[in-house]
């Protein structure tokens, strides 16, 4: 085949693949598949999301089992959103051995529910002491923490108010609510930051009213002694509602997870797939060609490999060994060549019979010129096709294997997040965020494969057509 | 004649499963022994605490020892690694699975055997049950979409069909599970029974309840692809020039359909229905754990949380079996409905 031949041939196919609207389906799909590769980094907030997957410190500011931002549309009481703040305000002092911070942080809070926490944020080194105080839209200024922090090199600082600011809140509850409510409720159910967003009046516990407006969150700090000083203060708000596809119970972000996820599933799927059509096509071909006793061997070993049930083998080999995402690839690269020899073989036989191979054959082509050269373009049509139907079936037998655990815990992949899902008791707790996503993403993966697939088939078997 | 045919594919399918075992046996042999080993030691830790008291602690020494290699020689292992591969594979061909290391089985047995019988019925009521429905429905809406091919109901049941192609089962199970057991509540959760098991003729009627929403799944995402596999093979048929004679004698249409085409289309109809069951049996494995169906699935799932080797081993014998007995079945009616098999001309 010369190269303009082979640009002809796939012309002709690709004129009539074009009119197949499914097969374009699929194809824009996939398209977008790659592109969600492509750029990845831009369109995930966590860029370090595969390598920090299980590490739990880079998810920890995250609020747990977070719902998707965009169910604020749906829903009567709306939920404050997870949100990063810098400071508005920000001046600092500095005299011989100290320094003075005073930042100050607007949230507008609109919402119904308020945030789950409050997470101060900073650098700091020294002996640090910290005032927090906040200062509500009705004019009421309460201080939430004081507190000393010593540090002997530079160090994050991580406040998170839900902790530290119990007392505060308890004093205000009791200034503003009525002590009978109070006594009939246990202290440990009332969540701290949650109560400084509701009408301080009666009723504050049991039926709180959002107080809306500018809130402003005012950090002093005073550092003393040489080189202390307090740098890059920030407030996280950590929300009920979080990102594109929302938070499961470690705190990670969903979106990233599944969007990472991606680029494994599309190279498990492709990878796997064409290494094992070709194969199989070859494996086909060179047993249809010889014949005879190299035939019959070689269909004895394709028998014996056809009858072991893969799934099993695959989870059994993965408990026992622990594999990496390459391993299973070769596992099933080794299994899945089966899938497409017998088609192959009998359209072998079919080319065989014809008469420009009895021709080479005459002229005293070698066999493997024949192969490679007379039968092998014939069939490359039907192997695209066998290879796009593949695809799916790998990504499905990886997130098999790893939806019971067995994974390569190196990687993020959608069947590990599902394995997570059901380990967290996403299913019981209705944590739909958690489970939909990634099962939906290899079904659209899967989608995406089988239109271009079945088109591809269409095409190649005049007898389906319908026009 | 089709006796012949029998009795070749059987022998060809136990040579298949001999070697199938030896090479388990081959790829598991160090974690087996390794199993062995450990459950061999304290066996002989337990007769030794009933002999502390009538021996000094030299003679104790000795007694573990000879203990120690009367196991070992029973077990084989104090051979070469070849024959001990060959002996491992010669066991489990005798379905001698050992003991589990943790899992019983309902009566509180530990031979593996034992275990894994007791799941396999499970397994094949719910699948083959899945499976009759499937084929049912698919080959019936295959027919249909065939008859008239590129038409609304033909394009959009096969559209359907690309859209669930690559859709885990297990997947939907989860979000059917979501739906109907917590957020309307209308099904049980999973198992076989209820707690604690009705009396009575509930008892009989619990297990199908607890059936429902399993077998649900299963059809729903299943027929799609028969239905599909059906109209290619009917199609092909249907361009035959004797299904035009067949409408130019003026025979009903329905005869045409079921009478001549369904003939002829029955042997690869059958073939990819029982290729399709029998990888819904292997694909099953996860399926059953998510609704703890407790079939031979959801023993992998329990084996491999509970780290027990044997039970998973022997499960994995008694699946390749199961799967094996499949293939030749499919052979077995393929012969049946197609002559020309048995007496040994060329399909």
């Amino acid at each position: 085949m010369r190269f303009k031949e082979v640009k002809d041939t796939f012309f002709e196919f690709w004129s009539e693949f074009r009119k197949v609207k499914y097969g374009m389906v699929g194809l824009v799909m996939f398209v977008l598949f790659l592109l969600i590769v492509i750029f990845e980094s831009v369109l995930i907030p966590f860029p370090e999301t595969g390598r920090r997957w299980r590490d739990i410190t880079y998810w920890e500011d995250n609020p747990k089992n977070a719902a998707p931002v965009w169910v604020n549309w749906f829903t009567r009481k709306r939920s404050a959103p997870h949100l990063v703040l810098d400071a508005a305000e920000f001046n600092e002092k500095k005299a011989a051995n100290t320094q003075m911070v005073e930042a100050v942080f607007k949230y507008d809070y609109a919402y119904d529910l308020p945030p789950l926490d409050l997470l101060l944020r900073a650098k700091g080194k020294g002996l640090i002491n910290l005032v927090v105080q906040l200062e509500r839209p009705d004019g009421l200024r309460i201080e939430l923490v004081k507190k000393a922090i010593r540090l002997n090199s530079e160090a994050p600082i991580r406040l998170s108010l839900d902790k530290e600011a119990a007392s505060a809140s308890s004093n205000f509850l009791q200034t503003y609510e009525d002590p009978a409510a109070l006594r009939s409720i246990s202290m440990f159910t009332v969540q701290p930051v949650e109560t400084f967003f509701a009408c301080a009046e009666q009723g504050l516990v049991r039926n709180p009213i959002p107080l809306k407006g500018e809130y402003r969150l005012k950090l002093t700090s005073v550092a003393v002694g040489g080189g202390a000083a307090l740098t890059d203060p920030s407030l996280t708000v950590a929300g009920r509602v979080f990102g594109v596809m929302g938070t499961d119970a470690s705190k990670r972000d969903l979106w990233s997870g599944v969007i990472a996820g991606t680029k494994w599933a599309l190279l498990i799927g492709l990878l796997t797939s064409a290494v094992s059509v070709l194969i199989g096509v070859f494996y086909g071909v060179t047993s249809a060609y010889f014949g005879g006793a190299v035939d019959l061997v070689m269909m004895r070993i394709y028998e014996v490999f056809q009858s072991i049930p893969l799934l099993p083998v695959m989870i059994v080999v993965s408990a026992i060994f622990k594999p990496s995402i390459w391993t299973m690839i070769l596992m099933m690269c080794s299994f899945f060549w089966v899938s497409s020899v017998r088609t192959v073989r009998s359209m072998g036989l079919q080319i065989k019979e014809e008469t420009y191979v009895e021709a080479a054959q005459a002229l005293g082509a070698t066999r493997r010129r024949i192969i490679f050269k007379h039968m092998l373009p014939q069939l490359i049509p039907y192997a695209f096709a066998s290879m796009a139907l593949q695809v799916p079936v790998s990504i499905v037998y990886e997130a098999s294997v790893s939806l019971l655990g067995l994974g390569d815990a190196t990687i993020v992949t959608w069947g590990q997040i599902l394995h997570d899902a059901m380990q967290g008791g996403a299913v019981l707790q209705g944590l739909w965020w958690w489970i939909v996503p990634p099962g939906l993403f290899i079904a659209l993966m899967g989608m995406t494969f089988a239109f271009v697939g079945f088109a591809m088939d269409t095409i190649l078997n005049p007898k389906l057509r319908t026009r | 004649m089709y006796w012949k045919y029998v009795l070749r594919r059987l022998a060809s399918v136990l040579f298949t499963y001999v070697i199938i075992i030896f090479i388990y046996s081959a790829l598991f042999n160090t974690v087996m022994e390794t199993t062995i080993r450990a459950q061999i030691d304290e066996q002989v830790k337990q007769e030794m605490l009933l002999q502390t008291q009538i021996m000094s602690p030299a003679g104790l020494k000795q007694y573990q020892e000879e203990r120690l290699a009367l196991y070992y020689k029973r077990y084989h292992l104090d051979e070469p690694i070849l024959p001990r591969i060959f002996w491992r594979a010669l066991s489990t061909l005798k379905f001698d699975f050992g003991n589990s290391t943790i899992i019983r089985s309902a009566a509180g047995e530990r031979k593996v055997l034992t275990i894994v019988a007791e799941k396999i019925p499970r397994t094949v009521l719910l699948f083959t049950l899945a499976t009759a429905i499937d084929i049912l429905i698919g080959v019936l809406l295959g027919m249909k979409k065939a008859q008239k091919p590129g038409k609304f109901l033909d394009q959009s049941t096969s559209i359907i069909t690309m859209i669930v192609y690559g859709m885990p089962t297990w997947w939907v199970a989860m979000i059917l599970i979501m739906l109907f057991v917590y957020k309307i509540g209308i099904f049980p959760s999973g198992g076989l029974h209820s707690i604690p098991p009705p009396t009575g003729l509930a008892y009989v009627l619990d297990p199908l309840y607890h059936l429902a929403l399993p077998l649900l799944t299963l059809v729903v995402i299943g027929f799609w692809g028969r239905a599909y596999l059906t109209r290619n093979i009917v199609l092909s048929t249907l361009q035959e020039d004797y299904i035009m004679a067949a409408r130019a004698r003026g025979l009903a249409e329905r005869k045409v359909l079921y009478g001549h085409t369904l003939r002829s289309a029955a042997p690869p109809i059958a073939t990819m229905s029982i290729l399709s069951l029998l990888s819904s049996v292997s694909g099953g494995l996860i399926f059953e754990g998510i609704f703890s169906w407790p079939g031979m699935g959801n023993l992998y799932w329990v084996a491999i949380q509970q780290n027990d080797i044997p039970v998973l081993m022997g499960n994995l014998a008694l699946t390749t079996l199961f799967y094996l007995s499949g293939l030749v079945l499919l052979d077995l009616i393929y012969g049946m409905l197609d002559p020309r098999i048995k007496v040994g001309g060329k399909a």
